[in-house]
């Protein structure tokens, strides 16, 4: 039983990863109707960035450093997937950020290595409660995503900026006829998208080593996340995240550890295929 | 003093002509009408003249100044706000915040500097402007905290329009207004841009396939045929045009005895 504690505690913090990176997804998809398949990249950007930078300041520091970097390097990626004249499609969008997400492991590739990157979490002393070691990380992380999640639904229906992000989406056509500039909106969900997935990177290469190939897996996690959610809800991205978590840590602490991509892959495909028959008659 | 003035304008989509020179102008404080059969370009004409789509030809004036190819913002920044066809309001959010965002909407760009001081501009008079639509629209008020997407379609309809007078137009460009409400709903929508024309100064471009409706509320009229102007005139002529009466008011094609 211990085991099986153990494997739901250590689930629920890398699912914290997966509902932040799903979060960020939603945030784009419902303010620009563009699935970002680069969004793991930030993650990878997020980590690897603290790591290099962390070598010549304290990490706190080089942290914050790295997620303003990467929200930065973000909105580059909303102004090429978006095009320059805001006429891009959505389904070219998406392609467009597959091959940005090629690119840019061969880009991280060159830049940071091979070599999967680690620093020191916020403490190393584990809590033990009952035989079940937790690490203040995982805390960390699951406070984090819990907190990203009731600060974007606050952001997205409360906040002026956040309602605009809405409103894109609610109606395209109305938007700009206000005179929202659609263009800035993608620039702006990209950004915050971007500094949220590379908190969550930053905050994971501690227990989970990064490394520039990592982005792809992270986004194929993060996606299924936000699909339990039909890429619409914050809230149910946040609780997908966790749930696949788990699931993913109890299939390879009981079965084989080869398989925790295969189970977000499945789910992604049972969801798309179970939502799709509703979504698709709207 | 000429409002909106469209001179020449061409409108092409990829190979097809939605639009082949169309000249139309519309007077501060007045009311001008822009009928015609589906597919004759009336939309078209109206997304040249708010910077949706860009004129392949053609100059569009705002108090004289070319405006051709700017923005739908620069466009709502000169005074001229549309109210699309089929409401379009922002179905998830409350109605206030639809409203709310029909003021800020052009004030967002990228320019974070420039933005941030043009929206604490916007906000000292917002609440007033706020509370001006609430007086002219009530039923927005009481519905404040709905989502506009669950809200009538007349309802929607006064969302639309609030939201557009939250920008505080000099023009106020409407696509379709009667199209799927309830007849009785449109005329009480019409009374109120008639008010809204006679006491607060707004011009209004109305755009309807009901001529009934276009010739009651507005002084002149186009009529719109195959992307040009076919007619053009005072309501009054045009409505006792036989070739208007028989097209678009259901009556016979000879004028009465």
């Amino acid at each position: 039983m211990t085991t099986f504690f153990q494997l739901v505690v250590v689930g629920i913090s890398t699912g914290s990863v997966f509902a932040i990176v799903g979060m960020s997804l939603v945030l784009v998809y419902r303010a620009t109707g563009i699935v970002n398949f680069a969004q793991g990249v930030f993650a990878v950007l997020g980590g690897l960035l603290t790591y290099s930078i962390g070598k010549h300041m304290s990490l706190p520091l080089a942290a914050v450093l790295a997620t303003i970097v990467t929200a930065f390097l973000a909105t580059v990626v909303a102004v090429v997937a978006v095009g320059i004249r805001g006429r891009t499609t959505h389904l070219a969008s998406l392609i467009i950020t597959v091959g940005i997400a090629i690119f840019a492991e061969a880009v991280l590739l060159a830049a940071f290595g091979e070599v999967p990157r680690s620093y020191s979490a916020v403490s190393d002393r584990a809590w033990d409660i009952g035989g079940v070691l937790v690490q203040p990380q995982y805390a960390v992380l699951t406070v984090v995503a819990l907190a990203a999640a009731v600060g974007l639904t606050l952001f997205l229906r409360h906040t002026i900026v956040g309602q605009a992000l809405v409103a894109s989406a609610d109606s395209p056509r109305a938007a700009e006829l206000i005179g929202l500039n659609l263009r800035s909106v993608a620039v702006i969900a990209f950004a915050v998208a971007g500094a949220l997935t590379a908190i969550g990177g930053v905050l994971l290469a501690p227990t989970v080593p990064v490394a520039y190939s990592s982005g792809l897996s992270i986004t194929i996690n993060g996606f299924a996340a936000a699909v339990v959610g039909g890429l619409a809800s914050i809230r149910l991205a946040l609780l997908g995240g966790y749930a696949l978590g788990v699931v993913e840590q109890l299939v390879i602490g009981y079965i084989d550890p080869q398989y925790n991509l295969i189970i977000a892959l499945v789910v992604m495909l049972v969801l798309i295929g179970w939502r799709s028959r509703g979504e698709l008659a709207v | 003093m000429t409002l909106l003035q469209l001179d020449d304008v061409v409108v092409r989509y990829g190979q097809a002509v939605a639009v082949d020179g169309v000249s139309l102008t519309v007077g501060a404080r007045e009311r001008v009408a822009l009928i015609g059969p589906n597919g004759a370009g009336k939309t078209s004409v109206l997304n040249a003249a708010c910077g949706v789509v860009r004129p392949a030809s053609g100059r569009v004036r705002v108090d004289g100044k070319d405006v051709t190819g700017g923005t739908p913002a620069a466009v709502v920044r000169r005074g001229i706000s549309q109210v699309p066809e089929g409401r379009h309001v922002f179905a998830t959010l409350p109605v206030e915040a639809n409203l709310l965002l029909g003021a800020y909407g052009r004030v967002f760009s990228l320019e974070i500097v420039s933005s941030t001081l043009r929206y604490i501009r916007a906000k000292r008079d917002v609440r007033e402007r706020l509370d001006g639509v609430y007086a002219l629209l009530p039923k927005l008020y009481e519905l404040r905290d709905r989502p506009a997407g669950r809200t009538s379609g007349g309802e929607q309809q006064m969302v639309a329009i609030g939201r557009a007078l939250m920008a505080e137009p000099r023009l106020l460009a409407i696509d379709e207004l009667s199209l799927g409400l309830a007849p009785l709903l449109v005329q009480q929508l019409a009374e109120f841009l008639l008010t809204l024309n006679d006491e607060h100064g707004v011009a209004i471009l109305l755009v309807d396939q009901s001529a009934s409706l276009a010739f009651s509320l507005c002084e002149r009229a186009y009529v719109l045929e195959t992307g040009r102007v076919a007619i053009e005139g005072p309501s009054q002529d045009l409505a006792g045009r036989s070739e208007v009466r028989s097209a678009y008011l259901g009556g016979p094609a000879e004028g009465p005895a």
